[in-house]
């Protein structure tokens, strides 16, 4: 498999913190690596920098052989990055169908947009991907009438409708039911190696069931990587995360 | 065909009563003058439209793609100064100077036509002009602010700041402006062989041919995609950039054609008032229009349009009244207080609400999905 996402020498800095520091991760095409870490390891914070949400002191990253670090958000969503948010975002005012519509962004160009119907002839593929997140009754529903758990799916809707690439999923359990990470937990393996993945999060039953390779971060850098097994083995890992009771019980 | 309506999705059907609506909003205000054969009446009225109109621009770049332009009116002024400029030039002199020199400038001791007036002869390019360099200035305005990703209030200060940068500067080139007195003494407007009274039925026409083609032009706007994509900027403008939009262009695109929209009713405003004056872009018309767009609904085109013609009709009637000769102003505060409080959507909102209540449907309407038996929802008990 061919490299698709690799960062070098990553740092970014808020006021002296250093949030990320000297970080170097390498993901191949197809592959759904999970980032692991004690809170403040960093974690939000790397996604936050591959999407252009925050600007990196240095360091370089590089999608397809293509440099991205501190370009705007919008030319990194085009070259086929989407993100899904901690906090769930979504646009409140308006239904779910045109939600599923903004995220359906084959054409970003303004012009192009004018004269094109706010009803694409896609809508059919739209419904049905409603339906796969159980949301086919809620179509013409405002999203700030969904709960949180109906926004979390939304959202994930939103992400298999805008198709990117490589997909960044910040802790997209939480909040859900058992039988709910179950389902992402299949959605996501589901969508492996089509698209590469890469996933934050904090519930291992979940990283246990989708991970294949886990890179566990510690104070802005990469501590461990490996497969779940080796990483529980690992001893600098307990020591900073799991604690003594190893990672079956965390 | 009510077989065809209630097999229609939900929002389809929101569309379909939206344009209807609009389309009896228009029928009506085209054939009003069958039932008025009052000229004065017939010019108080074709003004309410045009201040309707600049009102619906608001409602584009405010209610749909939440920028606050507090300088609304610098468009609408811009424009109305466009028209006057070349009716000027077309009055036939009275007192001027040599080779037709408009009155104040001759007064003022102006003795050459300055270079930005010549192309006021040509009426095609004052048009132009009133639709243009509105727009022109929206969009560098717009560079500059959603580059920098201003939002919110700042915009409001800086659209309302630039407003009255201009303001002063038209007033204080008295020499080539008229100043404080405006431009006055008019010719009248002429094209096509059609003479345009503003006491007459023509100019009204013109005003309501001219409201219900903008109206329906920003109806498509907002169905259309990027309508779509403004009204997601207005709610999570950060989250639109993460599916590869370029925000800033689309709220320059909206500030933009709010701008055009604001300065073709400035235009027709001077031919309707016969004069252009400091005051149409003046900061109390440029926050009087926000009022009204608030009191019609701002997420509403027709609801903006309603809501100026409404309130700028009452202002007039009230302050006409011996009656509210001293409390006029007072009442209209107590009326924008109350919808501020009591109709955040304004007057459409509160219309939409009754018209939800009355046919136990609306947009907020769960659809009939395959899932709708599965799932419960609190509209499934109702008929």
């Amino acid at each position: 498999m061919s490299e698709h996402l690799r960062i070098e020498n990553l740092s970014v800095e808020f006021d002296g913190f250093k949030a990320v520091d000297n970080l170097n991760l390498s993901v191949d095409k197809g592959e759904l690596r999970c980032l692991i870490g004690p809170n403040g390891a960093g974690k939000t914070t790397t996604l936050d920098l591959i999407c252009g949400k925050t600007r990196s002191s240095k360091g370089s990253i590089q999608y397809r052989g293509r440099e991205i670090a501190n370009e705007p958000e919008y030319l990194i969503a085009r070259a086929g990055i989407g993100r899904k948010f901690q906090v769930p975002s979504v646009f409140r005012q308006l239904t779910v169908r045109e939600n599923l519509e903004v995220a359906y962004c084959r054409h970003v160009g303004v012009f192009a947009n004018v004269v094109r119907s706010g009803h694409s002839p896609e809508s059919d593929g739209l419904e049905k991907l409603a339906d796969f997140v159980g949301l086919s009754g809620y179509l013409d529903e405002p999203a700030e009438h969904l709960s949180h758990g109906q926004t979390q799916w939304l959202e994930i809707a939103l992400l298999l409708a805008q198709d990117s690439e490589l997909i960044l999923l910040d802790e997209p359990t939480a909040g859900m039911t058992h039988q709910e990470t179950r389902k992402t937990a299949e959605i996501c393996n589901r969508l492996k190696g089509k698209h590469t993945i890469i996933v934050v999060e904090h519930d291992m039953g979940f990283v246990r069931e989708i991970g294949e390779v886990i890179s566990v971060m510690h104070q802005g850098t990469v501590l461990a990587e490996g497969t779940v097994e080796e990483i529980s083995r690992d001893e600098r890992v307990k020591e900073v995360y799991l604690g003594s009771v190893g990672i079956d019980d965390a | 065909m009510f077989e065809i309506f209630r097999n229609m999705t939900a929002s389809r059907r929101q569309t379909l009563v939206q344009v209807l609506t609009y389309m009896l909003f228009c029928a009506a205000i085209l054939i009003f003058p069958l039932f008025l054969d009052n000229d004065f009446l017939l010019n108080r009225y074709a003004r309410y439209l045009v201040l309707g109109m600049v009102t619906m621009a608001l409602s584009l770049s405010w209610g749909y793609a939440g920028i606050l332009n507090l300088g609304q009116a610098l468009s609408f002024g811009l424009g109305s100064y466009a028209m006057a400029m070349a009716l000027k030039l077309r009055t036939v002199p009275v007192h001027t100077g040599a080779g037709g020199l408009p009155d104040f400038m001759v007064w003022n001791n102006v003795e050459k036509l300055p270079w930005f007036w010549e192309p006021f002869y040509s009426l095609g390019l004052a048009i132009l002009a009133g639709i243009f360099v509105p727009v022109i200035l929206a969009v560098v305005l717009g560079w500059f602010m959603f580059r920098g990703r201003i939002t919110g209030v700042f915009v409001a200060i800086i659209t309302l700041a630039n407003l009255v940068v201009v303001n002063l500067l038209i007033i204080d080139q008295q020499r080539f402006t008229g100043g404080f007195n405006g431009i006055t003494d008019l010719a009248q407007l002429e094209f096509f062989g059609f003479e345009f009274d503003a006491y007459s039925k023509s100019t009204y026409y013109l005003v309501a041919i001219s409201l219900s083609l903008c109206l329906f032009g920003a109806l498509a706007l907002t169905k259309s995609k990027a309508g779509l994509i403004l009204q997601a900027i207005r709610d999570h403008e950060e989250r639109v950039r993460f599916f590869g939009y370029d925000v800033a262009v689309y709220q320059i695109m909206a500030m933009s054609v709010s701008a055009a929209i604001a300065g073709i009713a400035g235009m027709l405003y001077t031919v309707v008032m016969e004069f252009a004056s400091p005051t149409f872009l003046s900061v109390p018309l440029s926050l009087s229009i926000v009022v009204w767009c608030a009191v019609g609904g701002r997420q509403s085109l027709l609801g903006a349009t309603i809501g100026a013609i409404v309130v700028a009709g009452m202002q007039g009637a009230l302050s006409e009244s011996e009656a509210f000769l001293d409390t006029w102003m007072l009442i209209m505060g107590a009326i924008f207080v109350l919808v501020v409080l009591f109709l955040p959507n304004g007057l459409a909102g509160l219309i939409d609400m009754l018209a939800r209540k009355a046919f136990g449907r609306g947009r907020h309407r769960k659809s009939d999905g395959p899932a709708s038996d599965i799932i419960p929802t609190e509209t499934a008990k109702s008929p």
